[in-house]
């Protein structure tokens, strides 16, 4: 009996060993000098979770295909794990770590520093300060949020539209709703913008509360509003899925939430994004090249694809579009948005 | 009901509508705003109705029930877990699979009724106790399993949470159509079909939003007007004087207590099958609380404790109409453009309310205290 206790808590602790092995078995080495390895560690949640991780992933991929990188990910399971995900590819010799999401910020800035010549990528990881071998990945949403203000005044026929966002205290979401704001505007300077922030309640409910971000998009729509932009985690999510239950344009945040929130996808006009992929690669292409850039990496904003709604929108509204995102992409056209929210 | 706290009831409610009206007049007309804004008190007070009545049943059978809350969470979880079984893994189509979700939850509500009916009625615990521990047993497994089920690896949902089937469609109550055909007979129908049109907001609702009003008048009716009801209010009362003419105290309270519960169950379904298609942990969010403070308020009736939710109802109402007109609030009145004040309103006015502004509440004589024969 003895004996079988002692085999049991071995193979406890064995299975406890698995998932921190997961990067092996025909790997190459990745210290020797001419082998070009990328790690990716997700947030908590899986690597094809059609959201962020994913996004990230598919710039890994390409950079496989592209520039031969040999490629590999963890998925995390816990919070707690995530110095140990990123130690996993590190102690195996990996040239680049990229680790997605907000949440793994700290982590990847101790990791940085504890091994600095490996290249980290933290994607939506605003740097404070900045490390050689860190670069975080963010993001203009003000133009993000700026398109799809310009999309949802062009499709508007009440001249009433709505934005559901989570606190305005995290930059990101106040300039998703600013940028917004401001794309509505520039199109039609009378519009009636309702820019409604999640602001009443505490930090751990303003992104989960989807029951709150429903009922502000259905006192919208009672308003005559009928386009709705959801940010905000679950709680914008709350907001589409109502705006497509009555009926009116849903608009959508992050990546093309057609995918992640099918509940809305008839009535998704588009979804403001932040194109993950495409700046995933390029940095991991100027690690290889030997010019990576410390500190913030500014990536690109777009829109969505029309999906169902592709016959919806008529074409000179998809030109001007087109239009816009040439404009904010050169430069020729700006948000006018600052980067934080000014103080009172 | 007496008309004092009626009418104080209908003030309050005034105000925050009329603060809205108010500042938001230049943008939105005023019959547009009262519209939209007794649309959303309907909507946001429905479980708060629900958790009420569940109070309502419980004491005035003198079994305190502050097990409303978990009640709520439990309901909401497995009825939510329900609908995504009955549609993603054996692929019923929505409506079934919701109508089970809906079904679950009012069941899961009565289970935690039966679990406080026996800690309170047979065992004799504490009743304050019983209610907590359902609260927090509410909390931990619906944390514990909605973990384990959707983010774990090898759980069945292979870490993904499935999609919901949906929530519950908006039914329609065709009064404002009856209303605008009254109209087209009166000489100039224009003033009056304007209406009619802005009434379409506040009949457009959700199935359990109305089952929601019509199970306060029932409840109104059988605590009132039936044998049972008078059963119930005697045990509540004065326990020893119904056991002496043979009503069986156990019994009556256990029936009530699991009426309690199916009706907390249908406020938790109100969360993941009417209002969203999603669970969050914790997102009744002491909804169950400000129930009892309803119930409270509203002197241990049916429709005087639904009054009362409708005041938390307006205030959320208000909470989220003054955001939209941020902009036009004038300087004087600056402080209601911050929103966490805004939003703390539906509390204020609970420890207002609770302090006993208006008359004295009189709770069941016996409520609260186990019988012994």
């Amino acid at each position: 009996m003895k004996k079988l206790y002692l085999l049991f808590v071995t193979a406890l602790i064995a299975a406890m060993l698995l998932p921190a092995c997961a990067p092996s078995g025909g790997a190459p080495d990745c210290t020797k000098e001419e082998v070009f390895c990328v790690g990716l560690v997700t947030d908590v949640g899986k690597i094809d979770d059609k959201s962020f991780n994913q996004s990230a992933w598919e710039g890994v991929k390409k950079a496989e295909e592209e520039l031969g990188a040999y490629v590999q990910y963890i998925e995390t399971t816990d919070s707690k794990d995530y110095d140990k995900n990123i130690a996993t590819f590190a102690d195996a010799g990996y040239d680049v770590i990229v680790t997605v999401g907000f949440g793994l910020g700290e982590a990847t800035i101790a990791a940085a520093d504890k091994y600095p010549d490996i290249y980290f990528i933290g994607v939506d990881q605003f740097q404070e300060t900045e490390r050689p071998n860190l670069a975080g990945l963010i993001f203009p949403e003000d133009q993000a949020g700026f398109l799809v203000g310009a999309l949802a005044a062009m499709m508007t026929k009440t001249g009433k539209i709505g934005a559901v966002l989570g606190t305005d205290v995290v930059p990101p979401v106040w300039r998703f709703g600013e940028g917004y704001r401001a794309g509505a505007q520039y199109i039609n300077p009378d519009i009636e913008v309702f820019v409604v922030y999640h602001n009443d309640v505490g930090f751990d409910k303003t992104f989960t509360d989807p029951e709150w971000g429903s009922q502000t998009a259905i006192s919208m729509i009672d308003k005559g509003a009928d386009v709705i932009f959801g940010a905000g985690g679950k709680t914008g999510n709350g907001a589409i899925i109502a705006a497509a239950e009555k009926g009116v344009y849903a608009i959508g945040v992050d990546t093309d939430q057609y995918y992640t929130v099918p509940e809305a996808a008839p009535r998704l006009l588009s979804s403001a994004m932040k194109m993950i992929t495409p700046g995933v690669f390029e940095l991991i292409k100027m690690a290889k090249e030997g010019n990576f850039p410390g500190g913030n990496y500014l990536g690109k904003a777009g829109y969505a694809p029309y999906h169902d709604l592709e016959n919806e929108v008529p074409d000179d509204v998809k030109a001007k579009m087109e239009e816009i995102y040439q404009a904010l992409l050169d430069g020729s056209l700006e948000t006018g948005v600052p980067p934080a929210k000014p103080a009172e | 009901m007496d008309w004092r706290r009626f009418l104080f009831i209908l003030l309050i409610i005034a105000i925050l509508f009329g603060v809205v009206v108010l500042i938001g007049k230049a943008q939105v007309s005023p019959l547009v705003i009262i519209m939209s804004m007794l649309a959303t008190t309907l909507m946001v007070a429905t479980p708060l109705t629900l958790g009420a009545l569940s109070g309502v049943f419980c004491e005035n059978a003198a079994v305190i029930n502050i097990g409303i809350e978990g009640m709520m969470l439990a309901a909401a979880f497995f009825g939510w877990l329900a609908a995504i079984y009955m549609n993603s893994i054996f692929h019923y189509p929505t409506m079934p699979s919701l109508i089970v979700g809906v079904i679950v939850a009012v069941l899961v509500g009565g289970l935690l009724g039966l679990l406080l009916a026996v800690l309170s009625v047979t065992f004799k615990v504490d009743q304050i106790i019983g209610g907590t521990v359902i609260n927090i047993l509410a909390v931990g497994i619906t944390g514990y399993l909605n973990r384990q089920l959707f983010f774990e690896k090898g759980s069945i949902f292979h870490g993904n949470v499935p999609h919901a089937p949906g929530v519950l469609p908006t039914l329609h109550i065709p009064v404002p159509e009856a209303l605008s055909a009254v109209c087209n007979l009166l000489p100039s129908p224009q003033g009056c079909l304007e209406f009619a049109n802005a009434l379409g907001k506040v009949f457009d609702q959700r199935p359990i939003a109305i089952i929601a009003i019509v199970l306060v008048f029932v409840s109104h009716y059988v605590l009132f007007y039936t044998r049972w009801g008078l059963r119930t209010r005697a045990v509540g009362e004065h326990p020893r004087a119904a056991d002496t003419v043979g009503i069986s105290v156990e019994k009556v309270r256990y029936a009530n207590v699991i009426i309690g519960g199916l009706l907390a169950g249908l406020a938790g379904a109100y969360f993941t099958i009417e209002s969203v298609p999603s669970f969050e942990p914790l997102m009744t969010n002491g909804r169950g609380f400000i129930s009892l403070a309803a119930m409270i308020f509203g002197n241990w009736t049916p429709i005087g404790a639904w009054t009362a939710a409708l005041i938390f109802g307006a205030a959320q109402a208000m909470q989220i109409n003054l955001q939209f007109f941020r902009e036009l609030i004038p300087p004087q009145w600056a402080f209601l453009q911050i929103s966490y004040i805004v939003g703390l309103a539906p509390y204020i006015l609970t420890m207002i309310i609770l302090t006993g502004i208006v008359g004295k509440t009189i709770p069941p004589a016996a409520d609260g205290q186990p019988y012994e024969k």
